[in-house]
């Protein structure tokens, strides 16, 4: 009888070694379409699951930091899944396009739908959604003209009453990103050193805490990406917040943009199924959704943004490519820790 | 010879990691050494070393409470007290972030308290850390403490009472030193679980090695960083557990005469019973009930809200097969080994089976970074599949189940099987009909030791698994790193549902005590 256990036992074991071999590396059929996100999932499925109801193309999605999909596409090489990128920075797909990680597409939609400015020029990659980088203050706190530059909050008056976004933030990196290319190292050393002071222990994972933390008083400011104040806005509208867009004016530096964006791998395997996404996504629906729902600015010229948002053209953006932003992107990781921003 | 070529396959991540940081450019080294090392050190030792104190008073107190006194109900509160081992670091983690948030659940009762000024700490600090870190692991030390002092020979205390000792100065200075051995390996587990835990620090952003690993892999386009910093870690690691050893060599105590007498537990007082009853009430409600019941809360409302994705039970099915499929390996590739150390000791076979426990010392990203190098050198074919993740698994958790499995075999006397090859029963039929048979009781505990502990494995699946394959503990990190505190409640509860009774079981057994 211990013996006929035993073998059995025995035999579960080889059986299940063996199956492991025979398990297939996995692969998808041909419905089915294979996007690496970076974005929070709450912000691109519902515009992913749209895309699946209207198609029937079935989406497996894989969501991790955009610079971690980068490094994985890069190791994986030919053998990669993955047909499409998503991520929520301009800079990553551009380091992405770099590295011959993307495929250049030949799509007379994507030349008329998205502006130059907002694309690669081979539209290896394709900007999706803008958002720009502000100041949400507490209205009972602070008057709008309190604030004019984002620099200004490494001044001492500032001192505790500031929330700033965790260094591993794509967002504070392409500020950062752009205020070295503006400013230069010295001046933006100098004014993270300032921040870092004024934030203290304010320093937040999410967007949404920053938010949250204004509108309870917690702190007077906070820097976050502008469609997260509309996003708290439509959520409680009474909370005592609002948008003020810094570094305008003649000498101001420009508001800080940047794009969510998409771009097709250069080995997809259903290369039909991602032009079909990202026809989907610059349509007027797709933008639509980014719009409506996301609150973010519709690349689109002929999509409307939210009658919430001031418009795209009505303010002053700060210079810098957003193609740019990829090389500037390790240096200010550099710069980032060095200050001691964590 | 089977066994030197798994412990070779074992130990090639290691090796690959400690050439990679050893040969790269030596600005990486001085940017590190200037900008992150430093704060890391100070960050992963002053947490350790926090974490150690506050385990030390939690556990030898409640230990010395149960098997001192007569409290009521004392058999339950034992039972009760490990529970929180069968919680996920970063589940605490983040079901304190609620509760510590500003206005949150526990400031506003500090406020009724101490007035309306009245702020708790973030848990987004050292203290933060601190608190979910020793909750997450003083049932290490009060299992220690609490076998040492059921095993201690009263006598020794009765003879400094007699000699006019009073009751303070007699635990402190009789009864403290001599479990001194078993406070020390439970502190040094729980410092090992400090030091290379990713869930709970990441999940408070606390930087320690572990994270600052994580974020340079996932926020830089290089990894050289990461290995440099691996390296560091691993050797502090390594550090650790040679001091553990060493510890214990040096204070090993013996029993001079035959008189041996057990304690017998103090009938005691009312107002005793009284204090005692709320100290465990206080410490086991912080450490599991709260949180528990936090979980059990979020998940009725996700189950009400319908916010319960269809995809749970694929999720749950992963989890099942990477845990099952890992188990199983282990224990495959542990018996060799194992019946290596324990049946020819020659310095080749200790070098072998110290190979396979590098793992040990190697925390979960480290693990992952390792693999994933060695996999796209080598065979980069096998990238982005399963087997990757079951690979990365093996070499992080087979040291659990050789512990285990070695401990079993050495209680076995070789005599037996000795006897059976005498009378002419070839090697596999010695191993089948004798060992098999009766090491299985120990062999099935390393196996569900292994299986619960990549239930809830993050780092390595967070960086390693295959599309579409996520994981039950991948779900809880994606919805709580979003806060959304309703749809990563019920995976942890299911977690910790499947872990209670391996939990349970284990202290029952303590064969497979980690």
């Amino acid at each position: 009888m211990r013996s006929f256990y035993c073998h059995k036992i025995l035999a579960c074991f080889i059986a299940l070694i063996v199956s492991l071999l025979v398990v297939p590396p996995l692969s998808f059929s041909d419905d089915t379409l294979v996007v690496y996100s970076g974005r929070a999932e709450r912000l691109i499925k519902p515009v992913l699951d749209a895309f699946q109801a209207e198609s029937g193309i079935t989406i497996q999605m894989l969501t991790a930091d955009s610079t971690a999909l980068v490094n994985r596409l890069k190791l994986e090489g030919p053998r990669s899944p993955a047909d499409v990128l998503i991520t929520n920075d301009a800079g990553t797909l551009e380091r992405a396009r770099e590295l011959h990680l993307l495929h250049p597409l030949d799509l007379p939609e994507v030349e008329s739908a998205i502006p130059p400015s907002f694309r690669a020029p081979d539209n290896s990659w394709i900007g999706l959604s803008g958002r720009i980088w502000v100041v949400v203050y507490n209205t009972n706190l602070v008057k709008p003209h309190d604030l004019s530059s984002i620099l200004e909050l490494a001044q001492p008056k500032w001192k505790g009453k500031v929330a700033i976004p965790s260094a591993g933030s794509v967002y504070l990196q392409t500020g950062v990103s752009v205020i070295r290319e503006m400013k230069g190292d010295e001046v933006t050393e100098d004014f993270l050193r300032g921040l870092k002071d004024n934030a203290g222990t304010s320093v937040y994972g999410k967007n949404r805490q920053i938010v949250a933390a204004v509108a309870r008083g917690e702190v007077a400011v906070g820097l976050v990406n502008h469609y997260y104040i509309h996003r708290h806005l439509a959520k409680h509208p009474d909370a005592p917040i609002a948008q003020l867009l810094p570094d305008q004016g003649e000498n101001g530096m420009g508001v800080v943009l940047n794009a969510a964006g998409i771009g097709i791998t250069t080995h997809a395997k259903h290369l039909t199924q991602a032009k079909a996404l990202v026809k989907f996504l610059i349509s007027t629906k797709g933008q639509q959704m980014f719009a409506s729902g996301n609150k973010e600015y519709p690349l689109n010229p002929n999509v409307e943004a939210s009658p919430a948002l001031l418009p795209l053209n009505s303010f002053h953006v700060a210079s810098v490519p957003l193609a740019r932003l990829a090389e500037l992107r390790d240096p200010t990781m550099t710069v980032i820790e060095d200050v001691g921003l964590r | 010879m089977v066994a030197f070529i798994l412990a070779g396959l074992i130990t090639l991540p290691l090796l690959y990691v400690i050439f990679s940081a050893i040969t790269a450019d030596t600005a990486v080294w001085q940017r590190l050494w200037t900008t992150r090392i430093p704060e890391l050190l100070f960050n992963t030792f002053s947490l350790a070393v926090s974490v150690a104190i506050i385990d030390l008073v939690l556990g030898v107190s409640l230990a010395w409470i149960l098997t001192r006194y007569r409290v009521v109900g004392s058999t339950f509160w034992d039972w009760l007290i490990i529970l929180p081992l069968a919680i996920p670091s970063y589940v605490l983690a983040y079901t304190y972030t609620y509760l510590l948030q500003r206005h949150g659940p526990l400031e506003q009762f500090w406020q009724m308290v101490a007035g309306s000024d009245a702020q708790t700490f973030s848990p987004f600090s050292f203290a933060g850390a601190t608190l979910v870190m020793s909750l997450n692991t003083f049932p290490f030390v009060y299992l220690l403490a609490r076998s040492a002092f059921k095993n201690f020979n009263i006598s020794f205390e009765e003879a400094a009472r007699a000699t006019g000792a009073s009751r303070l100065s007699t635990f402190f200075r009789v009864s403290l030193p001599m479990i001194r051995p078993s406070l020390i390996a439970g502190l040094f587990l729980a410092i090992l679980y400090v030091v290379s835990d990713f869930g709970a620090v990441s999940m408070l952003r606390y930087q320690t090695f572990t994270y600052a690993i994580y974020q340079q892999m996932t926020g830089r386009f290089d990894n050289t960083a990461a290995a440099c910093l691996s390296l560091l870690l691993v050797s502090l690691a390594f550090a650790f557990l040679i001091g553990e050893r060493w510890f214990r060599q040096r204070s090993r105590f013996y029993q001079t005469t035959g008189r041996y007498r057990k304690p017998i537990p103090q009938a005691c007082s009312s107002i005793q019973n009284l204090c005692f009853t709320r100290y465990l009430i206080v410490v086991i409600a912080t450490a599991f009930g709260l949180p528990v019941y936090l979980l059990i809360q979020w998940t009725l409302d996700a189950l009400t809200a319908g916010d319960l994705t269809t995809g749970f039970m694929g999720y749950l099915g992963n989890s099942l097969f990477l845990a099952g499929v890992t188990a199983t390996l282990a224990i495959v590739v542990g018996v060799p080994l194992a019946n290596l150390a324990c049946r020819k000791q020659t310095w080749a076979s200790l070098l072998c089976i110290q190979g396979a426990y590098t793992g040990y010392v190697l925390p979960g990203p480290v693990a992952a970074l390792a693999v994933l190098v060695l996999i796209t050198q080598l065979t980069p074919e096998l990238y982005g599949t399963v087997i990757v993740l079951l690979i990365a698994y093996l070499v992080h958790f087979l040291p659990v189940a050789l512990q285990g499995m070695e401990s079993t075999l050495q209680q076995l006397s070789p005599n037996l099987e000795e006897a059976a090859k005498s009378l002419g029963a070839g090697a596999f039929r010695t191993f089948s009909k004798i060992t098999m048979p009766l090491v299985r009781g120990g062999f099935v505990s390393a196996w569900i030791l292994v299986f619960v502990q990549c239930l809830k494995e993050l780092p390595a699946t967070l960086l390693l698994r295959p599309v579409g394959f996520d994981t039950l503990a991948i779900r809880i990190w994606l919805e709580a790193s979003e806060e959304l505190y309703q749809l990563a409640a019920p995976p942890a509860l299911l977690i910790i549902a499947i872990t209670i009774p391996v939990v349970l079981l284990l202290m029952k057994n303590p064969t497979g005590e980690e």
